[in-house]
């Protein structure tokens, strides 16, 4: 292990592009948590979803990228849509345990559903774009995980675009702030909250996709990083959107840093454990939560 | 007449193994009273003081760790595995426990679920101790002064009366003073605090007794398995004891221990598949949530409820 | 006359907004004492701060000459605005929840229901049944209190913030919302408890019911104690007309100078 700037750039680009990853699954989980106030234990499926969603895509649509993309972000839509009509929609306020009790029974079918039908085993994605790369002195980069990157970086400038300049994304700011005065402005919240989950479940859809052809697909996929997720969201401030993107980004750099120097093996324990200290010292989050109005 | 049909569950129960005279419906039976028991716990924890805690899996584990490692690795026995799993799990969820049930509802569910999740690493990663994913298999027999509980039949004794044991201790506080308050607690907070209740205090006792008592489920249980590895860990036992909590009726002891024997054919029914075992566990889960979010026990209460309306008016 | 409750320079603020702001009074031993104000006046955390439901921002509250600032909400028993009772307990089981009676009584005497835990249930349970009786509730004592209509669930309220046979109680806003007619009964109720040793702080909006029953009024404004006294000459000060009656005055100017 050499302590070369090469080295080092490398470590900070895998960080940047784990944490891109997990700021596209915890950013929708706390924009849910911020309209809905809950927790969606199934958001980690909708990353299998969509990544599964792309892997069956791709031989129909002749590897093509792009197509496949698209495709498997429209399902994972759909699927965010028929969640929320057919289950979430049902939920009252202040159903905090009830909501993880729903969203894990549908995690549970969702995960062992696709165990049950595509095997555990997992597999191989191909696209038109293959394992080429561009190389950056001694790093190698495939322009799989470029262009993924970069399509979670669009997605967050869309994102923002949307939340601050649209009806459609106000709305739910407006709601995740202030509900009743946002209520007692016209706004509906059964729209916003089925926007406000159609959204974060593409965007959990997409980081499948994208990551499709990075890794391996396989039923379990989203288990490994969701219950990470879950802590960023309470971290970075329940309900609060930028302060979810920091905390993921700099989880993925502090796990890239501590894999490149330390031994591999107590990595993912002691950053359970760091989450838990910080959650206990700060159950607020390290930022404000989300404009949510307690009390 | 409680105390009747009390007697003959008992009689039923004790009556298992020679009639079918067969190990594996024995087993079967065994550990569904095991689940049962960390399902009445985890009532105490949900049911009784509303605390969603994800942890229980955790201690579960714990429990299990602690007897296998103080028999194979520290030279103990059993029973002296069993008092070591208590105290550690007591230990553990007293300095867990505190800092976490001051924090919000939603973070407290986070740092359980956390928790868990946590305690399962450390048995995967902490080799040197856990053996990681080979786990610590050879458990051998427990024995009290000689007589060894070395087959399946008599194995099922010792479940069922620590299961006796067990139940009865969460009944009497279930049912005590101290259970009434928990269910205050739970109902409504700042009422019962202006009637002088500390709520912290009543919910940490609530969280540490949880954690013992499935500790002992959990630690007696790897000796009937004979074997315990990071698989014991696995959400599957924290979903099937919710499922057990959730369909029985939250908050409601009988039907709970109702709900974990009747439950105990489910698993073994539904062994053809894994997969969809877990499938139909989670629809159950969902089911249960749209239509029974109080449980069975839940549904009578509420016509019992409506009946008393009506006749009321 | 000695004072019960005194509190001294009491203050707190929201974002900016004082909702209390340096407000002083004393409530004497064996009276009832009603405070009123029109609605934002900082009645409701007033009494959130002094009864330990909030934490005072600066200020002191001392209860029969001890200090209790900031302690935790067991020294003084009260009833809340929205009324809240333990909706799936019976009657008797919403007042059993008094942690008072059982002072003495450990948790080992409750778990194993020892001869100790069994008396002071015993008395506990005498007690319940006698103020249910007094609130006027005894027909339903086995009904969970959850389909007690609201004026009966603010009695039960009532009944309960009397459980502990406390010093001080403080009734936030205990007729809001109750049936007319029965609001004389309640008037009674308070005065046969008054009689017997308890000394009342009142919120309320009624003024007409807290100016029957009251020795003394506190008229608060804005954060501010404006004037206090017996209630018929609170009721005819010109300060308290002003407040209740200016508020229209004080938005339209406040709306004039905001265009």
């Amino acid at each position: 292990m050499q302590l070369s700037a090469t080295y080092l750039l490398q470590l900070t680009m895998n960080g940047l592009m784990l944490g891109l990853l997990y700021a596209l699954i915890a950013v929708g989980l706390a924009l849910i948590f911020g309209v809905l106030e809950i927790i969606n234990f199934a958001h980690g499926e909708f990353l299998t979803l969509g990544a599964f969603a792309m892997a069956l895509a791709l031989p129909v649509c002749g590897l093509l990228y792009w197509p496949a993309l698209a495709v498997a972000v429209a399902a994972s839509a759909i699927a965010g849509l028929a969640l929320y009509e057919l289950f979430l929609a049902k939920l009252g306020q202040g159903e905090f345990e009830r909501s993880i009790l729903i969203t894990m029974g549908i995690s549970m079918i969702l995960l062992y559903g696709m165990q049950y039908i595509f095997t555990a085993t997992p597999r191989m994605v191909d696209t038109s774009l293959g394992f080429a790369g561009v190389s950056i002195g001694a790093i190698r980069i495939t322009w799989t995980r470029i262009i993924g990157s970069a399509i979670a970086v669009a997605a967050f400038l869309l994102l923002y675009a949307v939340l601050n300049l649209t009806q459609f994304g106000r709305a739910m700011r407006a709601i995740a702030q202030n509900r009743e005065a946002a209520l007692m402005v016209g706004i509906r919240p059964r729209t916003v909250a089925r926007n406000a989950v159609v959204l974060a479940t593409a965007l959990c859809g997409l980081a499948g996709a994208a990551l499709a052809p990075i890794q391996l697909v396989q039923p379990a996929m989203g288990q490994a990083v969701i219950f990470k997720a879950f802590a960023l969201v309470i971290i970075g401030g329940l309900g609060n959107m930028p302060g979810a993107f920091v905390t993921a980004l700099a989880l993925g750099m502090i796990e890239s840093w501590i894999g490149g120097f330390f031994d591999v093996i107590w990595q993912e324990a002691a950053v359970f454990a760091l989450m838990i200290a910080v959650v206990m010292v700060k159950p607020d989050g390290l930022f404000q939560r989300g404009g949510m109005r307690v009390g | 007449m409680k105390q009747l049909l009390f007697a003959a569950a008992l009689l039923a129960l004790a009556a298992v193994p020679p009639s079918f005279g067969s190990n594996y419906i024995t087993g079967v039976v065994l550990s569904g009273l095991v689940f049962t028991v960390a399902a009445a716990a985890l009532n105490l924890v949900y049911g009784y003081a509303g605390l969603l805690s994800f942890a229980q899996l955790g201690f579960w584990g714990i429990g299990g760790y602690c007897s296998a490692l103080t028999v194979m690795r520290f030279g103990g026995n059993f029973w002296e595995g069993l008092l070591v799993a208590a105290l550690v799990n007591a230990a553990i969820a007293a300095a867990v426990g505190l800092p976490t049930l001051r924090t919000g509802r939603h973070a407290f569910v986070i740092i359980t679920l956390s928790f868990a999740l946590l305690c399962g690493l450390v048995a995967r990663d902490w080799v040197s101790l856990t053996r990681g994913p080979l786990g610590i298999p050879g458990l051998p027999a427990p024995s009290l002064f000689g007589f060894a509980f070395s087959t399946v039949p008599r194995f099922y004794y010792l479940v069922l009366a620590f299961a006796v044991l067990a139940l009865g201790f969460l009944f009497a506080l279930g049912t005590s003073r101290i259970g009434d308050t928990l269910r205050a607690i739970k109902q409504n907070e700042p009422l019962a605090r202006s009637q002088g209740v500390s709520p912290l205090a009543y919910k940490l006792a609530a969280f540490v007794i949880g954690a013992i008592v499935t500790g002992l489920a959990g630690a007696i249980y790897v000796f009937y398995l004979k074997i315990v590895d990071p698989l014991f860990l696995d959400f599957y036992y924290m979903q099937t004891f919710l499922i057990v909590v959730i369909i029985g009726g939250a908050g409601n002891f009988w039907g709970v221990v109702l709900a974990g024997l009747v439950m105990v054919a489910l698993p073994e029914a539904l062994r053809f598949s894994n997969d969809l075992r877990m499938v139909i566990y989670g629809a159950i889960l969902v089911v249960a949530m749209l239509v029974l979010p109080r449980g069975v026990a839940g549904w009578f209460a509420d016509r019992r409820l409506a009946a008393l309306r009506a006749s009321l008016k | 006359m000695t004072a019960l409750l005194e509190v001294a320079d009491l203050a707190k603020a929201y974002r900016g907004v004082h909702a209390v702001d340096g407000v002083s009074f004393a409530v004497a031993s064996g009276t009832i004492t009603g405070m009123i104000g029109p609605n934002g006046s900082g009645k409701s955390t007033t009494i959130d701060c002094l009864s330990g439901f909030q934490r005072a921002d600066r200020g002191r509250v001392s209860l029969d000459g001890h200090d209790i600032t900031g302690l935790a909400p067991q020294k003084i028993a009260r009833t809340f605005q929205t009324v809240r009772v333990f909706d799936q307990f019976d009657l008797v089981a919403n007042l059993m929840v008094a942690v008072e009676p059982f002072r003495r009584v450990g948790w080992h005497d409750a778990l194993a229901r020892t001869a100790r835990y069994r008396a002071a249930r015993d008395a506990a349970e005498a007690r319940a049944h006698e103020l249910i009786e007094l609130v006027g509730l005894t027909r339903l004592v086995a009904a969970p209190a959850g389909i007690l209509s609201y004026g009966q669930k603010k009695l039960l309220a009532l009944a309960a913030a009397l459980m502990p046979k406390p010093r001080l109680v403080v009734l936030d806003e205990p007729v809001a919302g109750v049936n007319p007619t029965r609001i004389n009964e309640v008037a009674d109720i308070l005065r046969k408890v008054n009689a017997a040793g308890a000394t009342f702080l009142i919120v309320e909006h009624n003024v007409e019911f807290i100016t029957g029953l009251c020795d003394h009024v506190i008229v608060l404004d804005q954060g501010k104690k404006l004037v206090e006294g017996p209630p018929a000459e609170v009721h005819s000060d010109q300060r308290v007309l002003d407040a209740y009656l200016g508020i229209d005055e004080r938005q339209t100017s406040a709306v004039a100078e905001a265009s």
